[in-house]
């Protein structure tokens, strides 16, 4: 009988690297070396400068470019675009793509905001997201399972920086709320984790060890359960780039962007308040609840307004992000909590 | 000002080598007690004023150029705090001018 066995390096054609991909990479790696490589070669210091592959070949590229070119490699690509949830609109134009891909913030990456080129080096396959704590049953699931078992669509939201930046996107994922049905936490739980990624092989800030890494934040679970509070996965119609948080990061529109980690590779739910990075670091400007209100200025800079990422148009700050309609009442009787900060 | 420059670098050189007996003692004591890590200065200046070195690096990342931070300052502090403190004692010692001889008559 003949057997017919699989060679190691015979591949399925669906398995095949896209053209296109291949095309793009290969444009990439004709860009050389980064700044930094050339830098940290030369000064001997290691791997201080020795940027990993992806983050070399990313430099130089147009970053809507390079974007594309690991869309062609992500196995999710083919949920996207979603259908856009009508029920969330906006009261500004979208902030345009080129802009928001390269104005982040990502603190494993370093404090600046052009560390799109460094986390190029987050590699999102394989991903697995851990359920854990106080839920009937610890599980651990591969990201594409997570995407297979939550329908996604895109959804309209304002996003407000604590540094008094602002953009409007359209964010593709699935309610939060899903998930925490999908976790069965257990009657006990009260506030839920979310957990950034920490492979201090491919970031610089992890070699800061006085730093509390791994980067976490926290919500209640009633928060968790609002309509609003949204799990993302992708941005403008494509699976997120790894500087905006791939490949899947909790988005609650009503508070500041540093309350929400990226990169998330476990969320835990627990009975006690947890403290998130932040708050950890500097408690005096960061607490637990972050929530946008313009009136309660931060203590270094105001609140009031905004700058539009892209245009630079100052808007007024709304309070909730402008979402007090749907959440204010999580806040009932918390009168004496620090809620905007 | 030859005995000024005398007076400052000893006291700075003092100021370090006090400084450097507290991550020297701890590190010490973990070690007795098998749980040895280095403590460095970045840890050093973490515990003593978190907000100032966090605002370091982001206001030198942002204002002044990313690299200088992550090529430059961060591999500096995350150097072994008590040995850089003692060694930068011990040079101001040795480089502090000398006594000034006493006038003859």
């Amino acid at each position: 009988m003949f057997v017919h066995r699989r060679k190691p390096w015979q591949l399925p054609e669906r398995e095949a690297t896209p053209e296109a991909a291949v095309v793009a990479h290969a444009a990439a790696k004709r860009s050389g070396p980064s700044r930094r490589a050339l830098i940290g070669a030369a000064a001997g210091l290691g791997g201080v400068g020795l940027a990993g592959g992806h983050a070399v070949l990313a430099q130089g590229r147009d970053p809507v470019g390079w974007w594309d070119a690991q869309v062609a490699n992500d196995p999710s690509r083919g949920l996207y675009p979603a259908a856009r949830n009508a029920a969330y609109t906006l009261d500004r134009p979208l902030t345009e793509a080129r802009e928001a891909i390269v104005y982040n913030n990502f603190y494993e990456f370093g404090s600046h905001k052009e560390i799109w080129r460094a986390a190029q080096r987050l590699e999102t396959r394989p991903w697995t997201v851990t359920i854990d704590g106080l839920v009937a049953t610890p599980k651990t699931a591969d990201i594409d399972t997570l995407l297979k078992t939550f329908p996604i669509e895109e959804r309209l939201y304002r996003f407000r920086c604590v540094e008094a930046w602002a953009m409007a996107v359209p964010w593709t994922g699935f309610p939060l709320a899903a998930l925490i049905r999908w976790a069965e936490p257990q009657a006990g739980a009260k506030y839920v984790v979310f957990q950034s990624f920490e492979n201090r092989a491919i970031a610089p800030g992890f070699r800061q060890t006085w730093y509390p890494w791994p980067y976490t934040d926290a919500f209640t679970i009633e928060e968790c359960g609002n309509e609003l509070a949204f799990m993302a996965t992708g941005i403008y119609g494509k699976p997120l780039p790894p500087q905006m948080g791939a490949p899947i990061r909790p988005i609650l529109p009503w508070k500041y962007g540093f309350k929400q980690p990226k990169s998330v590779v476990r969320v835990s739910f627990v009975a006690e308040r947890p403290v998130g990075y932040w708050e950890k670091l500097q408690p005096s400007e960061y607490g637990f609840w972050a929530n946008v209100n313009p009136a309660v200025a931060h203590p270094r800079w105001s609140q009031a307004t905004e700058r539009m990422l892209g245009t630079g148009e100052r808007r007024p700050t709304l309070i909730w992000n402008g979402y007090g309609e749907q959440v204010a009442g999580l806040y009932s009787g918390l009168a004496n909590e620090r809620l905007f900060a | 000002m030859r005995g000024f420059m005398r007076l400052l670098m000893g006291a700075l050189a003092a100021l370090l080598l006090a400084g450097s007996l507290w991550p020297a003692a701890r590190e010490a004591m973990a070690a007795a007690s098998g749980t040895h890590h280095l403590i460095p200065l970045g840890q050093l200046w973490f515990e003593i004023d978190a907000p100032s070195l966090n605002m370091t690096q982001a206001g030198l990342q942002r204002h002044v150029a990313p690299w200088l931070w992550e090529d430059v300052v961060q591999p500096i502090l995350e150097l072994p705090a008590w040995p850089v403190l003692s060694g930068l004692g011990v040079a101001l010692l040795l480089l502090r001018p000398s006594r000034a001889p006493l006038a003859r008559g």
